[in-house]
């Protein structure tokens, strides 16, 4: 097997980030995020690869929060884009767990399928290389297993670590991760190394038949309930390791200017708001359900896959104790009245 | 606590069987110890799941909201800093006080689920203190300032040493200084708008910031935005910030808001003087920035 | 559920928008603009449409809105019907002749023209839906004897707020098997024409269902009553076309929010059989 020692791992990150913009999972301060290597404080920052997860998840990588898109200048009648901001200097996210590392696959789906390929996102994730930290102890709210995400094995990922003690096993997994092993190959030691046991997952979720079932319910009474102590605030799609949904706007200054997009959040009343004022989404009740569904039904009738990985970092941070989990139970719970 | 609860509930029961309430507003347990959520019950078999406990944090008073347009008539068990979300709100003529029965609870100080919900989570590698909320440790008011019934016994406030030391502790800094440490504050800023969703005070039908006619902050997760959206944010509050301090409390990047909520307390009662707001009740009386008076102090213009 | 995969037709860039100029405006209604727009050098346009497809115009400084282009003449210009209400539109209006804007498409599914061939087809719209279904009605004059009769029936809320006058009294009566009923809101001066609502003067022309097809365009609360009205004439779900809207700013399925059930209006859409909208969830 090919072992990076710990001892080495700085030695490593300092590598790959001459050629590579790398993200590392860090804890930066008061905040909990994935931030470049090269902004890591000796004394002040901490990296977090051995803990279970950082509350910001990796997306920010291949869609940040804000992107600009095109240059605008417009005098008079004239009107010109002068020049489009897809950047392609390559990243790499090193250390996302395998429901991370999930949610950035289920966005290739949407942003690289169906007909267009959005030229920003594809400009990021091309250029892009995912090293995986394989999980092999579940927290308390992890259920990605039922999610269809393999956290030993995460598919997508380029590169698997897998955390043996004094050394992580490097495991190559495609073409993207040779080229980086490449970059650090001098620091890898050819060795045995024993694997750590694969401890159980404590949160026992079972999402079979949930996507078929709720597509009878939309009008089901339990959305009343469920919703009601939701305060449709957006810190759950913020956190998401999954969550796309994006909004684009303009930003001027006299003439000269640029359009941009941003993150949305299906929680925020505007984004379903139409021009003339109607908004099929204007209770909180509705956008609830809409959340709810789309990570557990609609993707997984557009894609073949449900949008929620099991990472449980939606259920920590809500401030109402909204829960994904007791919904799904709740959804198999109930009773359909024909 | 336990006690507490039975009063509450037995209180409830006793509205709802005299046919006096239609919906009554309090907490109801999670799943786990440290769960908490609003509950609204709505009759009374469902008194028996409302709880006080040492997580019910949460500003129940934000709940009536929900019910600003609709006649109900509404039961609401408040802490302390929820009564004086009440009166924002009467103040801001969002709700009728007849329509409320307000049971007040004393509060001895509140745990912060979230912090808890951190802990168990497992994703930091410290665990956090197991002590009394930050916002709790910092209380002047744990009494209710206005209620119908009273439940439990007085407490006496938290608040220890000078309010305002880590306002003056800003102030004291240079321009640049301040404006190095607002920058860095604010560019951490993920704009995910949950400052605004539990403010009791965030009362407006159609939120600034969700104007598109035209638009005053940018959805850019900008330096420049984030600081339009929470000094304009601030200044909203400005004479009506009940300092209940759950903004901070839920923001998921730790920024230090009770900082701006607080200097803005500090500068309106020096230049306003007068209660400070919530903290009682008279009626038709509005917040400091609501009224022009023609001795108003104006250096600052 | 769509299953195409195949690779974009509009551009490598597909949120990036194709600058264009305005060669005409004409006003249609006090707030309903025609806008007509060629490629800059003169030479052609920026795209071809099928009937019922939209296009995303952008004025670059203020925004983008979905719109259905109306009409496309050939290579000569696209034609988009704009009505005045919100923010990006409010200054399209302002435009003059000459002016240069965006546009990005074309975008979704079009009109089922090819599977309507040889039925009688009925038009239904109300106000700006119109717009959307002018493009199908002047596909089917130009291949005339690809259809049957030819119904079209429009109602508006006033004698002014009428859209395309001129076709719908001068040109469209005079084509052949076909007729124009044409109503409005409430009785006016200077009007001898129908006074009462598009659903339920649908009920009183009756065109028959036999064989038919509808298609329907208009505010949502009178798509819901013409629905149920044809329901009553007897139209089966799959006799009744009508293009659905959602508030849009990718228009290619990307950006989450056109979606009703897990279909996305923008690209799956805008133009539904009801039979298949009764498979959706009621968002509509």
């Amino acid at each position: 097997m090919k072992v990076l020692s710990k001892a080495k791992l700085e030695a490593a990150l300092n590598k790959l980030n001459d050629q590579n913009e790398v993200f590392v999972p860090m804890q930066k301060g008061p905040q909990s995020g994935y931030f470049t290597w090269k902004s890591f404080e000796n004394g002040q920052d901490e990296l977090m690869l051995d803990a279970l997860n950082v509350y910001q998840s990796p997306k920010n990588v291949v869609l940040p929060q804000t992107e600009k898109m095109y240059s605008i200048k417009s005098q008079g009648v004239e009107v010109n884009i002068d020049k489009t901001y897809e950047d392609a200097h390559p990243t790499i996210i090193f250390g996302a767990r395998g429901c991370d590392v999930k949610g950035i696959i289920a966005m290739d789906d949407v942003f690289l399928t169906r007909g267009y390929e959005d030229s920003f996102y594809k400009a990021r994730r091309s250029a892009n290389t995912i090293i995986a930290n394989a999980c092999y102890e579940p927290g308390a709210n992890c259920f990605c297993n039922a999610m269809d995400v393999n956290s030993l094995d995460p598919i997508g990922a380029d590169v698997i670590l897998r955390d043996a003690g004094d050394g992580y096993v490097w495991e190559v997994k495609s073409a993207k991760g040779e080229a980086v092993t490449a970059l650090i190959a001098e620091l890898l030691e050819e060795k045995e190394a024993k694997l750590p046991e694969a401890k159980p997952f404590t949160k026992k979720v079972d999402y079979t038949g949930v996507a078929a079932k709720l597509k009878g319910m939309f009008e089901h009474p339990l959305w009343d309930k469920l919703s009601e102590p939701c305060i449709n605030c957006g810190m759950c799609t913020y956190v998401c390791p999954s969550c796309y949904c994006f909004d684009i706007q303009v930003k001027m200054w006299g003439d000269q200017g640029y359009r941009f997009r941003a993150w949305d959040s299906c929680m925020f009343e505007e984004y379903s708001r139409e021009a003339g004022g109607g908004n099929p989404r204007g209770a909180s009740k509705e956008r609830f359900r809409q959340r709810f569904l789309h990570k557990l039904e609609f993707f997984q009738e557009r894609y073949g896959t449900p949008l929620c990985t099991g990472c449980g970092r939606c259920i920590i941070v809500c401030p109402t104790d909204v829960n994904i989990v007791r919904i799904i139970d709740a959804v198999k719970e109930a009773e359909i009245n024909a | 606590m336990k006690e507490i609860t039975n009063k509450i509930q037995t209180i409830a029961a006793r509205l709802f069987a005299e046919g006096k309430i239609d919906v009554f507003l309090a907490w109801e347990k999670g799943e786990l110890d440290f769960q908490n959520k609003s509950y609204v019950a709505r009759n009374a078999e469902d008194v028996k799941n409302i709880v006080f406990n040492e997580y019910s944090i949460s500003n129940v008073s934000n709940s009536l909201l929900k019910f600003r347009d609709s006649h109900e008539r509404i039961g609401i068990a408040v802490k302390g800093c929820d009564s004086r979300g009440i009166i924002r709100l009467l103040e801001d003529l969002q709700i009728k006080r007849d329509r409320l029965y307000i049971v007040g609870i004393p509060c001895p100080g509140m745990k912060d689920p979230l912090a808890a919900a951190r802990n168990y989570g497992g994703f930091s590698k410290k665990q956090e203190e197991d002590g009394l909320a930050k916002k709790c440790l910092e209380c002047i008011q744990p009494n209710p300032v206005i209620y119908d019934e009273l439940v439990g016994p007085e407490q006496s406030p938290r608040q220890q040493g000078d309010r305002f030391a880590k306002v003056k502790a800003i102030e004291s800094m240079s321009a640049d200084e301040r404006y190095k440490f607002w920058e860095d504050t604010f560019s951490t800023c993920i704009r995910c708008y949950a400052c605004r969703q539990v403010c009791v005070a965030c009362d407006c039908r159609t939120c600034i910031f969700d104007e598109m006619k035209p638009q005053w902050v940018g959805r850019e997760n900008s330096t420049s935005d984030n600081m339009m959206y929470h000094l304009v944010k601030h200044a909203h509050m400005a004479g009506r910030c009940i300092e209940c301090g759950e903004c901070e409390r839920v923001c998921p990047v730790n920024i230090p808001l009770m900082l701006l909520n607080r200097k803005l307390i500090k500068d309106v009662g020096t230049l306003f003087g007068g209660p400070e707001a919530g903290m009682q009740y008279v009626e038709g009386s509005k917040p400091p920035l609501s009224v022009y008076r023609e001795n108003d102090p104006d250096s600052f213009l | 559920m769509p299953d195409q995969d195949n690779k974009c037709t509009c551009s490598e860039q597909p949120l990036v928008p194709i600058i264009v100029e305005v060669i005409d405006i004409i006003d249609r209604t006090p707030d309903i603009k025609s806008f007509f727009v060629k490629n800059i050098d003169g030479n052609g346009v920026p795209f071809q449409v099928v009937p019922g497809q939209c296009a995303m115009v952008s004025l670059l400084p203020v925004g983008e809105a979905m719109i259905s282009c109306t009409w496309q003449k050939e290579q000569e210009y696209l034609e988009f019907a704009i009505k005045r209400v919100g923010l990006m539109t409010d200054e399209l209006h302002q435009i003059e002749v000459g002016q240069k804007i965006g546009v990005r498409g074309p975008y979704g599914n079009g009109f089922p023209v090819d599977a309507c061939k040889g039925r009688d087809m009925v038009f239904i719209a109300g106000g700006i839906g119109l717009a959307p279904l002018r493009s199908f009605i002047k596909y089917c004059f130009k291949h005339r004897a690809d259809y049957g009769k030819i119904t079209i029936l429009y109602g508006s809320r006033s004698k002014a707020d009428l859209c395309f006058k001129e076709e719908l009294f001068d040109l469209w009566p005079k084509e052949p098997n076909t007729e124009v009923f044409v109503t409005i809101d409430n009785a006016e001066a200077e009007w001898d024409g129908h006074v009462g609502f598009v659903p339920s003067y649908l009920e009183e022309v009756n065109p028959s269902s036999n064989g038919a097809i509808a298609v329907v365009c208009g505010p949502p609360i009178m798509i819901k009553f013409v629905l149920k009205s044809l329901e009553k004439m007897g139209y089966n779900d799959d006799q009744v076309i009508t293009t659905l809207e959602m508030r849009m700013k990718c228009g290619i399925g990307k950006c989450g929010r056109c979606n009703i059930g897990s279909e996305f209006i923008c690209l799956d859409g805008p133009v539904y059989y009801l039979k298949q909208l009764r498979d959706l969830p009621p968002e509509w």
